[in-house]
Parts: C-alpha cells; sequence; structure tokens
C-alpha cells in the first residue's frame, strides 16, 4: 500500500467516526425469550434459576424470568445468511459497501479480531422486550502494527433501548481489522515492501 | 453456596472456575450468542485466517464471565458493569481458569455493590483481564 493510498484512506475512514453504524437503529430479530435464554445458558453451563424457573425466579428478588444481563449484545446480533459468509469475511448480512467495516475490507483489511468489550447494564431484560441497538462508531485508528500484522483498531458505542424507547444498556466495543497472510495476494509493490 | 453480601470484604477472592475447552464448547457458545463468523466453527476457515484452530468468541468469553460472577454472588447477582480485554486466543484443548478478588464494596439502599477484577488464562498465558460491579442483595 502506498503512502497516497493511506492518507486516502485515512479521510475515508475518518469520515465515518460519529456517524451511525447500519444507517440506524436495528431492532433485535425476536424479544427476549425463553429459548434463546435456555441455549445461552446450557452453552456456559450456567445453572442460575433465575434464567429459566419460573418458581425460582418468581422467589427472587428479580419477581420473574430474567435474562442474563450479559446476554445483551446476543439479541441484537443479526439473522445471519449462511450461504457467502465465509467470503463475506464473517459478516452475517451482505454489506452495502458504505461502511467502515467494508471500507477497510476494500483495503485488504479483512481479517477481524474482538479485542474489547465494555458493558453498563442499566436493568435486567425481560421475557418479550423487545431490544433494539444504535451504534455510533467512536474512533478508528491509524495503522499499526500488531500481532496480526498491520491492523486498525475500530471502537464503536452501542446504546440498548427497550419497546418504550428507555435505555436499558450499552457497550463499548473494540475489533482489530488486519490483513490475513492468505487472504489476497499481494502486488509485486506489497510484497517488496 | 453463594456469598452473603454483608460478609463480602475487599480482598476476598472468588471460587477459581475451570472451563475445559472443547471444540464443542467454542462451537455452542459461539451460536447460543448468534455469533456465526467461520472463525469460530470452521478449522480451515481458522486457518486461512493464520489462526491455528478455531477459537472462542467474544460473546462467548462475556457469557463465560457472567457465570463466574453470579456462581460466586448467588441467583439474585445483578451484573451492573463489566469491562473485559482480550489477550491471547482460547484455542481447544486447553482449560480457561478464572480467577478475581474483591476490590471496593459499597453499600447502598437494599443491595451493595462489589467490585470485582478478574482474569481468565490458558495454557498458552493471558486470555482476558476485567473488571466489573455487581449488584448483591442485602
Amino acid at each position: 500500500m502506498t503512502g497516497g493510498d493511506s492518507q486516502t484512506l485515512d479521510d475515508e475512514l475518518q469520515a465515518f467516526v460519529g456517524q451511525p453504524m447500519r444507517g440506524g437503529p436495528s431492532v433485535a430479530p425476536d424479544p427476549v425469550n425463553q429459548p434463546m435464554i435456555r441455549h445461552w445458558a446450557a452453552a456456559f453451563d450456567d445453572r442460575n434459576p433465575v434464567y429459566t424457573d419460573p418458581a425460582a425466579a418468581a422467589a427472587s428478588r428479580f419477581g420473574a424470568i430474567v435474562a442474563p444481563p450479559l446476554m445483551l449484545q446476543t439479541w441484537t446480533m443479526p439473522t445471519p445468511v449462511i450461504e457467502g459468509i465465509g467470503e463475506r469475511g464473517g459478516a452475517p448480512v451482505a454489506s452495502d459497501g458504505s461502511g467502515p467495516l467494508a471500507a477497510l475490507d476494500r483495503a485488504g483489511f479483512v481479517g477481524t479480531l474482538a479485542t474489547n468489550s465494555e458493558y453498563e447494564i442499566l436493568r435486567p431484560l425481560r421475557l418479550g422486550d423487545v431490544i433494539s441497538a444504535m451504534t455510533v462508531i467512536e474512533s478508528i485508528s491509524a495503522p499499526k502494527q500488531t500481532r496480526m500484522g498491520e491492523s486498525r483498531f475500530v471502537t464503536w458505542l452501542t446504546t440498548y433501548t427497550d419497546q418504550d424507547g428507555a435505555v436499558v444498556g450499552r457497550q463499548r466495543f473494540r475489533i482489530l481489522k488486519f490483513a490475513p497472510p492468505t487472504a489476497s495476494a499481494p502486488s509485486d509493490e506489497e510484497a517488496g515492501r | 453456596m453463594s456469598v452473603r453480601a454483608n460478609e463480602v470484604r475487599v480482598g476476598d477472592t472468588l471460587p477459581v472456575m475451570n472451563v475445559e475447552v472443547t471444540p464443542t464448547v467454542v462451537v455452542a457458545a459461539a451460536i447460543a450468542t448468534r455469533d456465526f463468523m467461520p472463525v469460530h466453527h470452521d478449522r480451515d476457515y481458522a486457518n486461512a485466517q493464520g489462526a491455528p484452530d478455531i477459537f472462542m468468541n467474544i460473546l462467548s468469553d462475556t457469557g463465560f464471565c457472567s457465570r463466574f460472577l453470579t456462581d460466586w454472588g448467588g441467583p439474585e447477582t445483578m451484573v451492573t458493569k463489566l469491562a473485559i480485554r482480550l489477550g491471547v486466543p482460547v484455542f481447544p484443548g486447553t482449560t480457561l481458569v478464572y480467577t478475581g478478588a474483591v476490590t471496593a464494596v459499597t453499600s447502598g439502599v437494599g443491595e451493595a455493590l462489589v467490585d470485582v477484577a478478574f482474569q481468565a488464562t490458558t495454557g498458552l498465558g493471558e486470555h482476558l483481564t476485567g473488571t466489573a460491579t455487581v449488584s448483591l442483595p442485602v
């Protein structure tokens, strides 16, 4: 990659800072529900009865079944289109190519690793809650050398709201976008750097 | 058996939690968190990305952190804050070991807010470090 290309990419990326991802809020495909909670609890061998046992939950300070508070992000994960997910670098659905992650993909940073996740939970979710996520890009770093090679960190802040528009939690999330070794054949210029 | 909120003191250690990480654990947790990225279930794909095997996704880390905190704090634990930073990846065939300690206790109305600092390590080194705040009923 030449210095000029890098500067152009920097300009393109910085324009996304402060902007919403996906053009606006995304609504959870399903309301908070017992089957997904049960599946989650089983996967982590989490036997907390307030997640799955109505009687135990009723006797607790929660008064009824609650979702695991830290399951928050799972509710608004998009339903994936499995076909082609590998070719999309793991993106669950096809991008319209307009966002910062697509811009990084085009620049060869097709690999993705999550590095940080920070939650603030305002209330436990209950069966039937309909959660929406509004995500805003907080920062995109200059290129850095990491153990994955040349990489950029992308940080976003998601605000989760319920069916009444009340905020139920916030999450700051950071990923590393990097150029995997076999994802694309380097040009002669890149191979010689 | 869970802790009693009014007996929690700074410096208390949480019971160690060991997770024997198999491919099934990685895949089951990835799918339960609705994360279908192939690096979490397809070893060939992970290899092409430069990883020696599939590896645990960050939503699963959050899930195991949740269990680590509530197994100690009890069923009525309400996690109000969590921040984790990832280090080395978690591959199948390792044991993930969670350890942590209480760093602050604040009394509230009907509850105690307890800060915990914790880490999870594998045979490869430190997988994550984190802090959390939980509300325990009193």
